[in-house]
């Protein structure tokens, strides 16, 4: 199969897991115990807003009702919601008071930007853990690093990102000096936020000086914050160095217990596939040649043994957002899944709907690239 | 119909089947025991696993707060006032109780009587009591402002300690308003731990922010938490196994649909569809199920079963009259249509599935329209078009007293037979039902919310792996051999796919409970899981979120204990999948 | 195995049996094409024979054998067991009185089932014994594959080969059939255990009057037990014949290059000639036109043998043969090319496959 083929088949199959998710989402959405129109009005849902033809008076809720189309059969309703979802209107959020798009398009980057960071640790400390393990395998390292990757798959996230917090966060910065404060030897990194609250307090934490229409990574726009932007900053931040070492400092804790999280697995999989590469003929082969040891893992083996670990990283990305509604919560990041648990809190549920079909978006399209970037590395995969 | 007499063969035969049976699975056990024991840390893993089990069976004898309150209002177990808040670990507080008391200066009625240690509980007598705690020594007496009042002006009752006497000091003294606050030392020997020596403190974990005793909370954590670890796993496999088996060896349209259905889960991140589900069902207070779907289930349970029984037992060449059978089978698709149309009309508002199907009737005529509904589904099944041809009784009777022998009732000990028991049992149960609804779980509180929630966002992987097991199994050649002699479709899954299909499925089943127990403390974490209250781990932690900077133990402990059962878990499930890996079997 | 007493019952007759089975492509699941594994094949087994059916892997000789039990739905065509339409016969009545034997015997045995199990899953499953009964059937079958009553407490992998082989073939016999297909039962086999086996077979068949139908593609087994021999090529049945008959005078230019492959204990190396071959067997899912085997046949004619498709004539008593040129007795094929010299007789394997 050629491998445009290979791509637009993976595409169509795409598309019954795209509506069934339509299907669930609305499916709950809609047991939810929340009235989207009392919600809507609030506290004025008596009021009379007009008069029928008959003359009969018509209060807000009941206009409310009529405007979202709740007085229609389910299956109108859902006819309805997809031809907005398709019209780019998610539905208007009532604890945000903006459209649902607007506050998951600002909220999506982040997550991502913490996802893919926690990721950046995950992997490189997986895989060299795993390699090391599976080239001294059933000595001592092997043992330990096995029990500290079931160990960290066990840890509650949530537990241990305030671990991290309470290790590398409760100290206070004095004159330059790490100072531990309480009698709890801690470090320096912040502790909760995106920024430094001097940066984000004038704006409400709202970071406007970032460039409109920019990537919504801070990592990456806070290089194009421009010069006028940056003589607005506070003291000891006007420097694009600076804002971006800000930002990366924020993100170094909850990355570091997504991360590690999620290569306690990586470690498993990464040991395991080396194994089974080792042992295979080729592998035998480079080894009568002559080659060092070292050059017949790292060259021969781990090429291979590295095949079957990227086709994990798309599940990968999926757990490390699923992650991320736990550490955001604790981090007080309002990326995707601080969204979902305060638009759940509130049942708010166009912005319910709007976090979960993103989220499998999100999902379903990283799959999907780390399978056409599988089926470049292994044309097998097409025949399939 | 035989006797008694003629079956002691048989009773033998079957008696020793089963000894046999049994003492070749004690010998299967013992070596993969032997197998399982090689790795140090599967060992350690069963060790955490037994140890959690049993701290959760023996809670009520290790806690140390309150040991005979019911364990069901765990809700209410923990709120007693003004025990020393967020006290260390060790700390001298810990066996302080501090106490306000009202001192009505203005009421001639309180005046001259004595405060008990607790507001829990009045006697006849007007004093207040509390059962367990009999106080030492007075530690202070400060007034509502927090200014030191004089110690003596009140005294510990020398007949009952757990009795104070107020002084008339107190009550004259013109700078108490309304109350006083009293610390005083208990004696902490009726709540000591009886394995601790003397002199600790009671709280060796430290207290909560509400000034519960954290050990105590944690240990009856672990009943929430294996509750729900075990409950979800074991549903979430039953729910996969049914789904898994059904499109792996049914194959095709079902198979396709069903495998979309699960890629549908799998693209939402489970913790957030977990959440949309709680809430989803966060008007649902009590669990039921309609009382047609409550009698529809064990009678179709039944007649696939009696459908087995009968090709099992009536030798196809001898089956009923061709009449009837033909006609029962010509008439299939309108007796199924028939079910299906009454199931949509049964949806139509307005029309109730009681009045439709007679369910307002008298429980005999509900039985008696059962056990025939039964009996014709099951024939309906037995019907198959080849043996239209066909007629007579001959042997038929016969036959079926043979296989009903009850001088042989070892043979009855199968699984099926209890299935049927069961069924049967609710079948009876329900017919007697007058309500329209049957309640399946009473109060459907907020832990079963959050089972509910993980067994329908868990059960989609279970039936990816064991559709791929199926479909692996399914090819063998054993299977294939099994159909040539004959055995029914039911048999083939039961008896020779499933058997062998097992094996991952019992690695993901322990590696799973750990997973639900993170997944539940998750929940509750933020604030979608147990009530407020609950000794769950996971709400224990972010109670402490205000507090965990200045007193770590009140996160550190229950974190632990969730780290440290998963833990166990998750060794114990690597420990299995080493035992039945091939490789390791000699 | 020779019986004496023939009577020229048929015992099975297959008409135009076809099985097709539908290739699909995996978006919307429609039908693009079919593998032909089974395509127009008549056969008739005579009650008391051994019929073997040779051919090479993929010929289809496995799938017309499920088909004749019935284990796999046929797309067209009849099955007629003593003169019985298969399919209008009841599973019990077509499950005791066929049956087969599988090739793998120990993939053939769910691996957690005992031996008595396994043996007595037949008479259970069809209601006809159980308890101290079945017991004792199963340890008369047991004896009557040579296998002790200790055994029955066993699993299947405490087996080797041979006796997994005959605890098939005791289950083979529980329900007391009248016919068995033996799907290459020896060819998993050691040599010596495969002479134990086909013995057992020989005996178990005069001693219950059964009717054999033999799958293989180990033609010096053929030669041994079988008396009438049919050779199947991609889906097609193109020489059957009586064993002798076939082995000497062989007609199908296929017969006679696989007759060639046997290899002999013969001093006279120069005159024995193989004849190799060329290409490889097409696939079944695109037949050629024509007579199948023309894409590799010595002496096809072009125009005629691959447009028109040759049929199953007779050509002597018993012997009959689909081809547009049937070789006489004495008649050899013509060697094409220079490098089809005869390879050395210590290489070859005592059992050919093909």
């Amino acid at each position: 199969m050629k491998l445009h083929m290979f791509i637009v088949r993976r595409l169509i199959l795409l598309v019954p897991v795209i509506v069934g998710v339509t299907i669930l989402t609305f499916t709950i959405s809609h047991l939810i115990p929340a009235d989207a129109a009392a919600a809507q009005c609030g506290d004025k849902c008596g009021i009379v807003v007009g008069y029928t033809d008959d003359g009969d008076p018509i209060t807000a809720y009941e206009a409310n009702r009529e405007r979202l189309g709740m007085n229609e059969p389910l299956i109108i309703q859902f006819g309805l919601y997809v031809t907005h979802l398709y019209e780019g209107d998610w539905g208007e959020s009532s604890t945000y008071h903006r459209p649902v798009a607007d506050v998951v398009k600002d909220a999506a980057p982040i997550t991502l930007e913490m996802a893919f960071l926690a990721l950046f640790i995950a992997y490189p400390l997986g895989i060299i853990l795993g390699i090391i393990s599976a080239v001294r395998q059933d000595r001592m390292f092997d043992h330990i690093s096995r029990f500290f990757a079931i160990a960290f798959v066990s840890l509650p996230i949530f537990w241990f990102a305030m671990v991290l917090q309470l290790v590398f966060a409760t100290g206070t910065e004095s004159s330059g000096i790490c100072d531990p404060l309480f009698g709890t030897s801690g470090g320096c990194f912040p502790i909760y936020g995106r920024h430094d609250p001097s940066l984000t307090y004038p704006v409400d934490g709202f970071a406007s000086f970032y460039p409109a229409g920019g990537t919504g990574f801070h990592l990456i726009d806070s290089w194009f914050v421009t010069d006028e932007k940056l003589a607005t900053l506070p003291e000891g931040w006007s420097s694009n160095w600076l804002l971006f070492k800000d930002t990366l400092l924020h993100l170094a804790l909850p990355c570091a217990a997504l991360g590690i999280a999620s290569s306690g697995s990586l470690l498993r999989y990464m040991r395991a596939s080396l194994l089974e590469v080792l042992h295979e003929d080729y592998v035998r082969t480079a080894r009568a040649k002559g080659l060092s040891e070292f050059k017949v893992v790292i060259v021969h083996a781990c090429r291979n043994a590295l095949v079957p670990i990227v086709t994990i990283l798309g599940f990968s990305i999926g757990g490390a957002i699923g992650g991320a509604v736990l550490t955001e919560t604790i981090f007080a990041f309002n990326g995707m899944g601080r969204v979902a648990v305060k638009s759940i809190q509130y049942l708010d549920f166009p912005v319910i709907m709007g976090v979960t079909l993103i989220t499998a978006a999100i999902f379903l399209l990283s799959n999907l690239i780390v399978d056409i970037l599988y089926a470049v590395i292994d044309p097998r995969v097409r025949l399939e | 119909m035989r006797g008694w007499d003629e079956g002691e063969e048989d009773r033998k035969e079957n008696l020793k089947r089963l000894t046999e049976a049994i003492s070749q699975s004690g010998s299967d056990i013992w070596r993969s025991w032997r197998i399982y024991r090689r790795s140090l840390l599967a060992v350690v893993g069963l060790m955490l696993v037994l140890s959690v089990v049993t701290v959760s069976i023996f809670a009520d004898d290790i806690a140390v707060e309150h040991p005979y309150r019911n364990l069901q209002d765990t809700q209410w177990l923990w709120t007693i006032d003004n025990e020393p808040q967020r006290a260390h670990p060790f700390s001298e507080e810990c066996d302080w109780h501090e106490q306000s008391i009202y001192v009505d200066t203005r009421s001639p009625f309180f005046s001259e009587t004595v405060v008990a240690v607790s507001d829990n509980k009045v006697g006849d007598d007007n004093k207040y009591y509390r059962d367990t705690l009999s106080v030492i020594e007075l530690l202070s007496l400060k007034d509502n402002k927090g200014y030191d009042l004089n110690i003596s002006w009140i005294t510990i009752d020398p007949n009952n300690s757990s009795i104070l006497i107020l002084s008339e000091e107190l009550y004259n003294n013109s700078s108490i308003t309304d109350k006083v606050w009293l610390t005083y030392e208990f004696d902490n020997e009726a709540m000591h731990l009886s394995w601790m020596p003397d002199g600790y403190d009671v709280c060796i974990f430290g207290t909560t922010h509400q000034g519960q005793d954290l050990f105590s909370k944690v240990l009856y954590g672990s009943r929430v938490s294996l509750k729900i670890g075990i409950t979800v796993a074991l549903l979430t496999v039953t729910i996969g196994t049914i789904v898994g088996s059904v499109a792996g060896y049914f194959g095709g349209r079902v198979d396709e649909v069903i495998m979309r259905i699960c890629d549908v889960f799998f693209a939402i991140p489970g913790l957030i569809l977990a959440m949309a589900f709680v809430t989803a069902m966060s008007a649902i207070t009590s669990l039921t199920i309609p009382l047609w779907l409550g009698i529809l289930i064990p009678i179709l349970f039944l007649a696939v079963v009696s459908r087995t029984y009968l090709t099992s037992t009536i030798p196809q060449e001898n089956q009923l009259s061709s009449q009837v059978m033909g006609s029962l089978v010509r008439n299939r698709n309108i007796f199924l249509g028939l079910l299906v149309f009454f199931f949509f009309v049964g949806l139509i508002p307005g029309v109730s599935w009681s009045e439709l199907f007679g369910l307002s009737e008298s429980r005999e005529w509900r039985l008696s329209a059962a056990i025939g509904i039964i009996l014709l589904l099951g024939l309906i099944g037995l019907a198959d078009k080849r043996f239209i041809e066909k007629s007579s009784f001959d042997g038929a009777g016969e036959r079926v007293s043979k296989s009903l022998d009850w001088t042989n009732p070892w043979k009855y000990l199968t699984l099926r037979t209890v299935a049927v028991f069961v069924a049967a049992f609710y079948l009876f149960e329900f017919s007697g039902s007058t309500d329209d609804e049957i309640v399946v779980i009473k109060t459907f509180d907020r832990l079963w919310k959050i089972q509910a929630a993980l067994i329908f966002t868990g059960w989609p992987g279970y039936a990816r792996l064991i559709r791929g097991q199926v479909l692996y199994v399914k090819e063998m050649t054993f299977v294939e051999a099994a159909k040539s002699v004959g055995a029914p479709p039911g048999r083939i899954m039961f008896r020779h796919i499933l058997p062998n299909a097992w094996a991952p499925l019992l690695v993901a089943f322990t590696l799973d409970i750990g997973g639900t127990i993170l997944s539940a403390s998750g929940l509750s974490f933020i604030g979608l899981g147990a009530a407020p209250g609950t000794a769950e781990w996971g709400l224990l932690v972010s109670d402490s979120r205000q507090f965990f900077v200045f007193d770590p133990h009140l996160m550190l402990f229950p974190g632990l204990a969730i780290a440290v059962t998963t833990l166990g878990f998750n060794l114990l499930g690597d420990g299995i999948r080493d035992v039945l890996d091939p490789k390791n079997r000699r | 195995m020779t019986h004496d007493s023939k009577t020229d019952e048929i015992l099975l007759d297959i008409k135009g049996l076809r099985k097709w089975f539908p290739i699909k492509s995996g978006m919307l699941t429609t039908v693009k094409s079919y593998v032909r594994a089974v395509d127009g094949v008549d056969l008739q087994v005579i009650r008391g024979e051994t019929l073997g059916i040779v051919g090479e892997s993929g010929c289809g000789k496995t799938t017309l054998g499920r088909v004749i039990l019935g284990l796999i739905p046929m797309t067209e065509g009849s099955v007629h067991y003593d003169g019985e339409d298969i399919r209008m016969m009841t599973n019990r009545d077509l499950r005791r009185r066929l049956q087969i034997v599988f090739q793998d015997p120990g993939g053939s045995m769910n691996p957690r089932m005992s031996v008595r199990s396994i043996v007595g899953e037949p008479l259970t499953v069809n209601g006809i014994a159980e308890g101290a009964e079945l017991t004792q059937r199963v340890a008369d079958l047991l004896a009557s594959v040579g296998l002790k009553r200790d055994h029955m407490n066993r699993f299947p992998h405490e087996f080797s080969g041979g006796q997994k082989q005959r605890i098939a073939l005791a289950r083979a016999l529980s329900l007391d059939p009248e016919f068995i297909l033996l799907d290459e039962p020896t060819s998993a086999l050691d040599v010596s255990v495969q002479a134990q086996v086909l013995n057992l077979l020989e005996e178990i068949q005069s001693k219950r009057d059964l009717t054999f139908v033999f799958i293989t593609h180990a033609l010096n087994v053929v030669n041994h037990v079988c008396e009438r021999v049919a050779v199947m090529y991609l889906g097609k049945i193109v020489e059957i014949a009586n064993t002798k008959d076939l082995f000497s005078k062989p007609a199908h230019p296929y017969t006679h290059a696989l007759m060639s492959a046997i290899p002999e204990p013969s001093l006279d190396k120069v005159a024995r000639r193989r004849i190799v071959l060329s290409g490889d067997v097409p696939s079944p899912a695109n037949p050629p036109p024509g007579c199948r085997f023309h894409t590799r046949c010595p002496i096809a004619e072009e125009g005629l043998c691959d447009v028109e498709e040759p049929k199953l004539e007779s050509i002597g008593e018993g012997h009959s043969v689909a081809c547009h040129f049937p070789l006489g007795p004495g008649m050899t094929l013509p060697i094409l090319g220079d490098d089809q010299n005869p390879p050395e007789d210590d290489d070859m394997p005592n059992t050919v496959l093909l």
